[in-house]
């Protein structure tokens, strides 16, 4: 009996004691919590790219809907063997942001003409068509087109009276341009707050266009960067 | 003789043990329940005791909930440890993360759940009938669904803490003391997760309370 009390109240005093050294006690306990956002931007491919009006040429690297864009384009022959109106590229661009957004193009045009008859970055057209944003999780807002639109639109070039050539008149209607980084698209925030495994976003196709002419002979290689920034 | 003044005297020590009980120690106790975990994140973390008898002071940074960060969600567990010597109930409260821009983060963005409530060791009464409120009874990292309008949902979320909110009450929870032993609480994970979206930038920050006070009545079972 003694010793069956003296054990327990051996055991009950050790509690004891880890309740003398861990005494605290609260009622209440915080879980603090922060996190961030930051301005989220990004380009790729809209989808296929459609060639029309070639006369040989094709798309050498297409688009894929989703992935980043590398695009690789063979416009064929643009001499007056290729009795089409315009060559026209027409590049499907998709744009995200979860913030107000501005993009940018760059142009270079290089061949091996060395006369003034050959292909120059004047001779691309350029523009941008028709801006959509459909689909869920895609804010509404007013996009600025600082391109004049379709290159190939009557409205947008012409031939040159005096020279004879035909020109891209329309305002950033040809890569001429685009010579340094310009301002092709601006917006405001396109995507409303959905995860990035939705992959809606805004569309717009890139235009490209050249008038078969009786241009220089030799090849020319033209190289255009988009790039998408918060400002 | 020599018997009854050592029972005598062991009755006065259990008259002194129920003093102290009363001077030094309360019915409930809330305190961290081990080291808390981050997954999923860029560029955050969490901070946290790892000892069950340490406040609970924990400090959770999501990190990046942008599309820039490419993993499907950001999870948070945080241990919390109580105590009770009666019937108890742990509430939660949020201030803060609230933001006028819709697609701003918001409280209902931040999923909240609670699970594995276990027994800590033998000074933990081993009542099984603790009852975790049904909205919170769920993990929300795998609770997540997509609305109508896209965006990811949570069915329990910081939302549902607006004003004090019981997530989990039931029996007495600890033997003899509810002081601070490593023995005699029970622990359960409270989660928290955030799916990194298309919000609009800025930033989030919110407070949660927990509190532990008398509950309702629960027999032991």
């Amino acid at each position: 009996m003694f010793k069956s009390i003296k054990a327990t109240a051996i055991a009950v005093l050790t509690i004891l004691l880890f309740a003398v050294t861990a005494s605290a006690q609260s009622t209440t306990g915080t879980v603090n919590m922060s996190a961030t956002v930051s301005k989220f931007v990004e380009i790729n491919s809209g989808g296929a790219v459609t060639l029309s009006g070639n006369s040989g040429g094709g798309v050498t690297t297409d688009g894929t809907a989703n992935n980043p864009l590398s695009v690789v384009v063979n416009l064929g022959e643009l001499g007056p063997s290729n009795t089409s109106n315009f060559v026209t590229a027409n590049v499907p661009l998709k744009l995200r942001s979860n913030a107000a957004y501005s993009m940018t193009m760059v142009a270079s045009v290089t061949g091996s003409g060395t006369t003034a008859n050959k292909v120059g970055a004047a001779d691309v057209g350029f523009g941008l068509g028709s801006i959509s944003r459909t689909g869920v999780g895609v804010a509404t807002g007013t996009d600025t087109n600082a391109t004049a639109g379709d290159p190939t639109l009557p409205a947008h070039g012409g031939v040159n009276a005096t020279s004879g050539r035909y020109e891209f008149t329309g305002t950033r209607s040809s890569l001429a341009s685009f010579a340094t980084s310009t301002a092709a698209l601006s917006g405001p925030s396109i995507m409303n707050a959905v995860p990035r495994s939705n992959t809606n976003g805004l569309t717009v196709p890139a235009i490209f266009a050249v008038k078969p002419q009786f241009f220089e002979n030799g090849t020319t290689s033209i190289t255009v960067t988009f790039t998408v920034a918060a400002p | 003789m020599r018997s009854n003044t050592y029972s005598i005297l062991f009755l006065t020590f259990l008259l002194f043990i129920g003093g102290l009980g009363s001077t030094w120690a309360q019915t409930f106790d809330i305190s961290s329940g081990g080291a808390p975990t981050i997954t999923g994140n860029v560029g955050g973390s969490v901070t946290g005791s790892s000892s069950n008898t340490s406040n609970l002071a924990v400090s959770i940074n999501f990190g990046e909930v942008s599309p820039s960060n490419t993993n499907n969600i950001v999870r948070v567990m945080v241990p919390i440890a109580i105590r009770s010597l009666d019937e108890y109930k742990v509430t939660a409260t949020v201030t803060g993360a609230t933001n006028v821009n819709v697609q701003a983060l918001q409280r209902s963005d931040i999923g909240f759940g609670v699970t594995n409530m276990r027994r800590t060791g033998i000074l933990s009464r081993d009542c099984e009938n603790h009852t975790i409120a049904a909205l919170f009874n769920r993990n929300p990292a795998t609770s997540v669904t997509i609305a109508s309008n896209g965006r990811a949902a949570n069915p329990s979320s910081l939302n549902n803490l607006n004003s004090s909110t019981t997530i989990l009450s039931g029996p007495p929870l600890s033997w003899l003391l509810a002081s601070r032993l490593g023995s005699n609480a029970w622990i359960f994970d409270a989660n928290f997760v955030v799916t990194p979206q298309f919000y609009a930038s800025g930033t989030m920050s919110a407070t949660i309370i927990f509190t532990i006070s008398a509950g309702p009545t629960v027999p032991c079972s």
